[in-house]
C-alpha cells in the first residue's frame, strides 16, 4: 500500500487526546459512525487541557451532524456543548472509567451550551483503542 | 552518658540529628515494644507492597504486645505478640544473667584484633534483677549497642528460656529484620552473623528450616513472612562472614566510623530524621492504606536498593548523591511520575505527612464543600450565584448564563433524571451516582499510584516459598496460563529482585493479560536489571504506545536501535532528549535497508508507525514482519490492533482470530475482539468477547469498563449490576460464546 504519510492534523500533538480525536475521524466514515450521526446529531467542541483546565488547550470540533473530526475552534456557529477538561479526564470519561455525571459534579469537566446536548456526550459515541 | 539512655530514652523524642541512637531504641523497643511509634516502624519494616491489609492481621497481633511498658500488657490469647512476651515472662531470671556475664567477659573464641573495638564495659546494662523479659531486653540491648561500637556480638550459650518454636521464629525473624535495617551500612554476612549469635544464644534455629508454620498462625500470616523473608533474602552462613569482617576490621577501628558513615550516607538528616520522615509516612498511610500501598512499595523497594548499594564500603560512594538520591526514593522525598522525577519538594516530614493526606482527603473535602453548598437540595444558591456572576462576564458567557437561568432547576433535574432513566449514564439515581464517585476515588486513587510505575504485588500468592518459582512461571506462561503465571514469577522475582528474565516475564505475562500499567511496572524492573535487553526495550516501547505516552514510547524505540548489535551505529551518536518520530522513523528505515528479512525489525518499526497513527505504514511493516515469522501470536494481534484503530474492524477481526489460533488464552487478543466489535455498534457481540477476556483474568479493569459501555448500549441494564459487583457467574451464563 502506498505510504500514508500522516496528514491528521493531530500527529504532533503531544495529548492522548490526539490519538483519540484520529481514532474518531476514521471511525466516523464507518457505518457505526454514520449511525452516530442519525443518533446523536449534534456538534460538539472539545477543549482538551494538557495539566490544568484553560491552560494551553487544544480544542477539536468533533462533529455528529456532518460528520467530521476538526481541530480548532468551532467556525460554523455555536457548537451545541463545549466541553473542557484536562487530557487524561477526557481519556477516562471516553473510555468509561470516569462517568461523565460525576466529573461534572467533581469539577473535572466544564460544559457550556445546552444541558441535554450534554447529557449526550458519553462513553459510547467514542471508539475504544485496541491494544497492541 | 549511659548508653542505656541513648537506647531506651533517645527513641522516645527523634530530634533532627540527634544522635544515631534511635535505631538502637527502636530495634530494642521494638522487640520488647513500649511505644506506638515504634509499632508503626515495625509494621513498615517487614512489608513489602501491599501488605499494608495484612498489615492489619499484625497490628492486631502486635498492639496488646507494643502498647504499654514492657511489664503489663493485657493478656490475649490469640495474639502473638502476647505469647511471644509470655514466652519470655515463663523463662528463669538466672539464665539471662549467665548471658550477661557472658557478655561482661567477653569470650574471643572467632576474632583477633579485638582490641580495636569498644571495650566491653562501655556497654552497659540493667541489673539481673526484675522481669524476664526486662533481662532479655538487656540481653538485646547489648546486642544493639555491639552493633553500634562494631563490637561483633558473639554467642553465648543460655539455657532454654522456654521460647516456643513460634516465638523463636518470630524473634529470628523480627531481629534479623531490625539488624539489616540497623546495620544498613554494613556488609551482609556482618548482619547475619550478628543475628545468627543472638540467635544461637537464644537457641533458635537459624535454617530457613524454620519457616515450617508454627501452630495456630494462619496461612495469611505465614506467606507474608515468606515474603518478608524472601525480600531480606533469608540468613545464610555465618563462615563468610569471618572473611568478611576480616577485611572490614581495618574500618571499623574507630568505633565511631559506623556512626560516621550513617551521618555520610544519610547526609545532614541523619537517622533521625529519616526515622521521623518514615514514621510520619506511616501515620498518614495508616490512615490511607489502599492508596499509599503502592507507594510503600516504591519506597521498600528502593530501601532495598539502597541498602544493597550501600553495603559497599567506600566511604565516597556512601556520600554520593546517587545513593543519597536513592535513599530519598525510598523515603518516600522523591517520586517518579511518568517517568518524570518529582520531589515532594517539603522541608518537615510533618508537612509532608498533611499535604499527602490533603491531596488524598481532596475528594472527602469536595465532598463536604458540595454538601455545603447544597447542590443536593435545590440549585437556587447555584442559579443566583451564576446570575448574581453575570454581571463581570463577558459576552458570550453572558449568553449562557442567561440560558442556564432560564432553565429552571426542576427541569434541568427531570432531564438529567430522564436521561439517566433510559440508561444512558447507568440506571443511577443521584444517591447512586454520588456513591459511584465516592467508590470511585479509591479506584481512581489506586489506579493513578499504580500509573506511576510500581509494581503491585498480588496479596495472597500460594507460589512464594516454591522451590523454582522462575521455572514454573515460565512454564505457566507456555502452557496459557497467564493469572498462574504472573503468580509463580512475583514469588520469582520477590526471591530474586535482581533476575530481569524474571521481571521480563512477568511484564510480557501482564501485556498479555491485558494490564499494561503492571506491565510497564515490570518491564521497567527488567530495564533496570538489564538496560540494554532488546525484548524489554520493546516491550516498553508496545506498552507506552498503548497507553498512548508518545514520549515514552519514542524513547523505548529508539533505545531498541542504539542498543541493537547491528544497528546501533544507524543512529547518532548522541542520544538527544527531544527525539523526533520522522528522525527516529528516518533510521529505522535505513536499518531495515541493511537487513530486510529481520522480523523484530519490521515490529518495531510497526510498533513505531502505530505511534505516529501512520496506520497503513504499521500495517504493511507487520504484515511483512508475519511473512518471516508467521506463527507469532503476538505479532497477530499487533497487526488487528493496527486495523482496528483505523477503522477496519472486519480486518482486525481476522487477525486477532489467527492469534487466539495460536494462543487461545491470550487475553488482549479477547480483549481486542470485543473492543471491534463495539466499535462496528454489534454490542452482543462485544460483551460475550468481553467476558471470555474477563474470565480468563478478572483484573482486567479496562475491559470491565467497556463491557459497562456495552450492556448499556445493549440495553441490557438487568446485567448491569452483575457487571457492577463483577460477577463473572453471572455473566458467563448469560453470555457464552
Amino acid at each position: 500500500m502506498a505510504s500514508n504519510t500522516s496528514t491528521s492534523t493531530t500527529a504532533s500533538s503531544p495529548l492522548k487526546a490526539a490519538a483519540l480525536m484520529e481514532q474518531m475521524k476514521l471511525h466516523l466514515a464507518t457505518d457505526a459512525g454514520k449511525a452516530l450521526l442519525k443518533k446523536i446529531g449534534l456538534v460538539y467542541q472539545l477543549n482538551i487541557a494538557p495539566k490544568k483546565i484553560g491552560f494551553n488547550e487544544e480544542i477539536y470540533v468533533v462533529d455528529l451532524k456532518k460528520g467530521e473530526v476538526t481541530k480548532g475552534p468551532y467556525e460554523g456557529g455555536k457548537p451545541d456543548a463545549a466541553f473542557s477538561f484536562k487530557d487524561d479526564d477526557f481519556i477516562k470519561i471516553s473510555s468509561g472509567k470516569m462517568n461523565p455525571q460525576i466529573a461534572f459534579m467533581r469539577g473535572a469537566m466544564k460544559i457550556k451550551g445546552s444541558m441535554s446536548a450534554a447529557n449526550k456526550f458519553t462513553p459510547d459515541i467514542f471508539p475504544k483503542p485496541s491494544k497492541m | 552518658m549511659a548508653m542505656r539512655e541513648l537506647v531506651s530514652g533517645g527513641a522516645a523524642c527523634a530530634e533532627p540529628g540527634s544522635s544515631s541512637s534511635n535505631p538502637l531504641g527502636a530495634l530494642a523497643n521494638a522487640l520488647i515494644g513500649s511505644s506506638s511509634k515504634t509499632q508503626e516502624r515495625l509494621q513498615e519494616v517487614p512489608t513489602s507492597t501491599n501488605r499494608v491489609s495484612n498489615g492489619n492481621i499484625y497490628e492486631g497481633g502486635l498492639e496488646p504486645a507494643l502498647h504499654g511498658s514492657e511489664f503489663d500488657h493485657p493478656p490475649h490469647a490469640s495474639s502473638q505478640g502476647s505469647v511471644f512476651l509470655q514466652g519470655f515472662r515463663s523463662s528463669g531470671q538466672d539464665a539471662f544473667a549467665n548471658a550477661w556475664d557472658e557478655i561482661q567477659n567477653p569470650q574471643m573464641p572467632l576474632f583477633q584484633g579485638r582490641n580495636n573495638l569498644i571495650p566491653p564495659d562501655q556497654i552497659q546494662f540493667q541489673p539481673h534483677d526484675g522481669p524476664p523479659q526486662r533481662v532479655l531486653s538487656n540481653f538485646l540491648h547489648s546486642f544493639v549497642n555491639s552493633g553500634h561500637g562494631g563490637l561483633p556480638f558473639h554467642p553465648t550459650p543460655l539455657p532454654a528460656l522456654g521460647l516456643s518454636k513460634g516465638e523463636k521464629q518470630r524473634i529470628r525473624d523480627r531481629s534479623s529484620i531490625m539488624a539489616r535495617h540497623l546495620f544498613a551500612d554494613k556488609n551482609e554476612d556482618f548482619v547475619n552473623a550478628q543475628v545468627n549469635a543472638l540467635l544461637s544464644s537464644l537457641d533458635i534455629d537459624t535454617d530457613v528450616q524454620a519457616r515450617v508454620t508454627p501452630p495456630g498462625r494462619s496461612q495469611e500470616m505465614e506467606n507474608v513472612w515468606n515474603d518478608s523473608q524472601s525480600m531480606q533474602n533469608g540468613p545464610r552462613d555465618a563462615d563468610g562472614w569471618i572473611a568478611e569482617y576480616d577485611q572490614h576490621r581495618v574500618q571499623k577501628g574507630d568505633p565511631n566510623v559506623w556512626a560516621q558513615s550513617f551521618e555520610q550516607l544519610h547526609g545532614a538528616n541523619g537517622w533521625a530524621s529519616e526515622f521521623e520522615n518514615e514514621q510520619s509516612q506511616i501515620a498518614s498511610f495508616g490512615q490511607v492504606r489502599g492508596a499509599s500501598v503502592p507507594s510503600l512499595a516504591a519506597m521498600e523497594q528502593t530501601r532495598v536498593l539502597a541498602h544493597t548499594l550501600a553495603q559497599n564500603p567506600d566511604p565516597k560512594f556512601k556520600s554520593s548523591k546517587f545513593l543519597q538520591f536513592v535513599s530519598k526514593m525510598s523515603r518516600g522525598e522523591i517520586t517518579f511520575e511518568d517517568n518524570q522525577v518529582k520531589s515532594s519538594g517539603l522541608p518537615a516530614p510533618g508537612d509532608w505527612a498533611t499535604e499527602y493526606q490533603q491531596q488524598f482527603n481532596g475528594g472527602q473535602s469536595w465532598v463536604d464543600q458540595f454538601e455545603r453548598e447544597e447542590l443536593f437540595r435545590g440549585s437556587a444558591g447555584w442559579v443566583n450565584e451564576f446570575t448574581t456572576a453575570r454581571e463581570q462576564q463577558g459576552p458570550v458567557d453572558d449568553q449562557w448564563v442567561n440560558e442556564f437561568s432560564k432553565l429552571h432547576v426542576q427541569d434541568w433535574a427531570d432531564e438529567f433524571g430522564r436521561q439517566v432513566g433510559e440508561g444512558i449514564l447507568g440506571d443511577d439515581s443521584w444517591a447512586d451516582t454520588y456513591d459511584e464517585y465516592l467508590n470511585e476515588q479509591t479506584i481512581v486513587k489506586q489506579q493513578s499510584v499504580t500509573s506511576k510505575g510500581v509494581y503491585v504485588f498480588s496479596k495472597l500468592n500460594p507460589y512464594v516459598g516454591h522451590p523454582n518459582p522462575f521455572q514454573e512461571g515460565q512454564e505457566l506462561f507456555r502452557e496459557g496460563l497467564l493469572s498462574e503465571a504472573v503468580l509463580a514469577l512475583e514469588a520469582e522475582v520477590l526471591k530474586n529482585p535482581d533476575n530481569s528474565e524474571g521481571w521480563r516475564f512477568l511484564g510480557l505475562a501482564h501485556a498479555e493479560n491485558d494490564d499494561d500499567q503492571q506491565a510497564i511496572a515490570a518491564m521497567m524492573r527488567a530495564h533496570e536489571a538489564d538496560p540494554t535487553n532488546l525484548e524489554v526495550l520493546l516491550a516498553l516501547g508496545v506498552s507506552h504506545t498503548n497507553e498512548l505516552e508518545q514520549a515514552a514510547a519514542l524513547k523505548y524505540l529508539y533505545s531498541w536501535l542504539r542498543h541493537h548489535p547491528k544497528y546501533g551505529t544507524v543512529s547518532s551518536p548522541e542520544l538527544s532528549d527531544s527525539l523526533h518520530h520522522a528522525d527516529v522513523a528516518r533510521y529505522f528505515s535505513d536499518a531495515a535497508k541493511i537487513s530486510p528479512e529481520d522480523a523484530d525489525l519490521h515490529a518495531v518499526l510497526g510498533v513505531l508507525y502505530n505511534l505516529s497513527r501512520e496506520y497503513d505504514d504499521a500495517a504493511e511493516s507487520f504484515v511483512t514482519a508475519l511473512k518471516l515469522r508467521p506463527y507469532d501470536y503476538s505479532l497477530w494481534n499487533k497487526l488487528g490492533a493496527t486495523q482496528a484503530n483505523s477503522a477496519q474492524a472486519a480486518d482486525a477481526i481476522l487477525a486477532y482470530q489467527h492469534a487466539l489460533d495460536l494462543k487461545p488464552n491470550y487475553v488482549r487478543a479477547w480483549a481486542n475482539m470485543g473492543i471491534s466489535y463495539a466499535n462496528q455498534g454489534m454490542y452482543e457481540d462485544s460483551i460475550r468477547y468481553y467476558v471470555r477476556a474477563l474470565a480468563m483474568n478478572p483484573k482486567a479493569d479496562n475491559a470491565w469498563q467497556y463491557l459497562r459501555i456495552s450492556l448499556s448500549c445493549a440495553s441490557r441494564t438487568d446485567m448491569m449490576e452483575a457487571c457492577d459487583s463483577r460477577n463473572l457467574e453471572v455473566l458467563q451464563k448469560e453470555f457464552p460464546l
